[in-house]
């Protein structure tokens, strides 16, 4: 793996098997994230983005029914060959994670100051109270968070979804992961809000140069965010390239459905889109990229 | 905890539970100083005033030996107090952690520990606590441990259900994303958040674990004379009955009295800590 990436996965096929048989879930995908860049992972439900994070989180290696093939490399080394308790040690520093339901993702008994602490000590266990309390404040302002004292007072149910979610975003990238998995996040706020809080994600990560796995089914939402965009079909990737070369030039005929898919301001209700196709398993696309 | 307090005290129920406990215990701690004849908590003979009904000088009447009923009551809060307090510290951290750990691992932690949960839910519990104490000794050490036996179950049970709906939590999925270890996962984020049904739960307990003990001592099981013990005071009572009616009818409203208010503030406490309960 060159130095340059921050995630390279390489052939990743997964497969759960059950009492009533195995069913492949992903065949075998190919994904890269430069370090600084932002990759989105588009797909709609089921189409196997969730459980890639999971892989490259290291928690699907401990589950039994799972069957997993394939490199993930993360940080400059390979989650399979890692033991359990190292893949642990990656978690909370060299990466992080954003959830959908910002509010549900912070244990409501704990205040969020006292949250920020614990995730402070992941990386740095001796931390005292005194500069745990400054980094906290610290990343809280560069979230935008202004009465930082308040907010680290307040339990979770105190706050509002996008407050939550600006939290979540600051303890994702206090301890300056290498790269930070966003699965779907913002989705259980109002679109204004989740607008503006992954602008202010999308400034946060290119200050500190993280390189992001942005994963949703809204490519609206990844127009945005994203420099790279891979979609994924029933665990296939079917067509990658820059961001704005697959919106302007969409090859592969499920982008194309994707694309079709999105209600248009200009209404004519929901377009008629073909619901499953032939042509959706189509091999995969590649666009050139102009920038390399 | 400000909140919790105006809560308990706004709410008439409560207020009357309460001091209904507060009673109880005030009684149970200063019984060496409030009671008329201390001296009548142990083996003492007074055959002069023995079995005399309710009097200026015996408020509650003395029983068949000449002793002071009031005193033996108060006393015998003491012991039941003392029962409650050392059964409740042992069963429940027995029981809230095969719940949490049966809950969050899963697999063969869960069906071990469960099977083995269900195994001491399947026997009534009295049953349960004849038996072992006809195994060993029926003193009040065993009585405890009979009753210790018979209570840790249900905690394991109630944690066990609360821990595998936090399971799938944000916040749990959040921590283990984060790297926490199982331990952490287990005691720091599940367990808080069980605390309010615990509590809740304990302080419903009280009443009935002093009950049960009443019930084993009643049967003659548990506590051992000379030791004042409610349930052995109403039953050696019902010999006398109906004549010296005093001799079950106190002790038998000291039970209720004790019962009763547990019960009230668990109640209250249930609304106030668990909303959604």
């Amino acid at each position: 793996m060159s130095a340059d990436l921050a995630l390279s996965i390489r052939n990743l096929a997964l497969s759960f098997k059950s009492w009533s048989g195995t069913s492949q879930v992903l065949h075998g995908i190919d994904l890269e994230i430069k370090r600084g860049e932002r990759v989105a992972l588009v797909g709609e439900s089921g189409s196997g983005k969730s459980v890639t994070a999971r892989i490259i989180l290291g928690t699907l290696h401990e589950l039994k029914s799972a069957r997993i093939s394939g490199e993930v490399w993360v940080a400059g080394r390979e989650m399979s060959s890692l033991s359990q308790s190292e893949r642990q040690a990656l978690r909370g520093t060299d990466i992080s994670m954003i959830f959908q339901d910002p509010t549900t993702a912070l244990n409501p008994v704990y205040t969020i100051r006292q949250q920020f602490h614990e995730v402070l000590m992941r990386g740095d266990p001796k931390i005292s109270l005194s500069t745990a309390e400054q980094r906290s404040a610290d990343i809280l302002r560069e979230v935008s968070i202004t009465d930082t004292e308040r907010v680290l007072e307040s339990y979770p149910f105190q706050l509002s979804g996008g407050m939550n979610q600006r939290v979540m975003i600051g303890m994702a990238l206090i301890n300056e992961p290498q790269l930070l998995l966003a699965d779907e996040p913002g989705t259980a706020l109002d679109v204004t809000v989740q607008a503006q809080t992954l602008r202010l994600m999308r400034d946060l990560v290119r200050q500190h140069g993280t390189s992001v796995l942005f994963i949703s089914h809204n490519l609206g939402v990844v127009r945005e965010f994203a420099d790279r965009i891979y979609v994924i079909y029933k665990g296939r990737i079917v067509e990658t390239g820059p961001a704005a070369s697959i919106f302007d030039d969409p090859r592969h005929a499920y982008t194309k459905a994707l694309l079709a898919a999105i209600p248009r301001l200009t209404g004519g209700g929901i377009p008629e889109i073909q619901e499953d196709s032939e042509a959706f398993f189509d091999p995969m696309v590649t666009h050139e990229d102009v920038s390399a | 905890m400000k909140r919790a307090l105006t809560i308990l005290l706004s709410n008439p129920l409560s207020v009357v539970g309460l001091t209904l406990v507060t009673f109880v215990v005030l009684t149970a701690l200063l019984a060496d100083f409030i009671s008329p004849y201390p001296e009548h908590a142990g083996a003492v003979v007074d055959f002069l005033n023995a079995n005399k009904p309710p009097s200026a000088e015996y408020w509650l009447g003395t029983d068949v030996v000449g002793r002071d009923q009031l005193s033996r009551i108060f006393y015998a809060y003491r012991v039941s107090l003392g029962l409650g307090v050392v059964v409740l510290a042992i069963a429940v951290p027995i029981g809230v952690t095969v719940g949490l750990v049966a809950g969050y691992l899963g697999g063969w932690a869960d069906y071990v520990l469960m099977r083995i949960t269900d195994v001491f839910l399947s026997i009534p519990p009295l049953v349960l606590a004849l038996a072992i104490m006809g195994l060993l000794e029926p003193t009040l050490l065993n009585g405890m441990i009979a009753v210790t036996a018979m209570w840790w179950p249900w905690y394991a049970r109630l944690v066990y259900n609360i821990t595998r709906a936090q399971k799938v939590e944000g916040y749990v999925l959040a921590a283990e994303v984060i790297g926490a270890g199982k331990l952490h996962i287990i005691f720091r984020e599940i367990l808080p958040n069980c605390m309010p049904s615990i509590i809740t739960k304990m302080t419903l307990d009280f009443g009935f674990v002093i009950l049960i003990a009443a019930s084993l001592s009643f049967l003659g099981l548990g506590v051992q004379a000379p030791t004042p013990d409610l349930g052995s005071m109403v039953s050696e009572g019902t010999r006398y009955l109906p004549d010296s009616w005093w001799l079950t009818v106190f002790p038998g409203i000291a039970i209720l009295i004790a019962v009763f208010g547990f019960n009230l503030i668990g109640d209250v406490l249930r609304e106030v800590l668990d909303p959604d309960l």
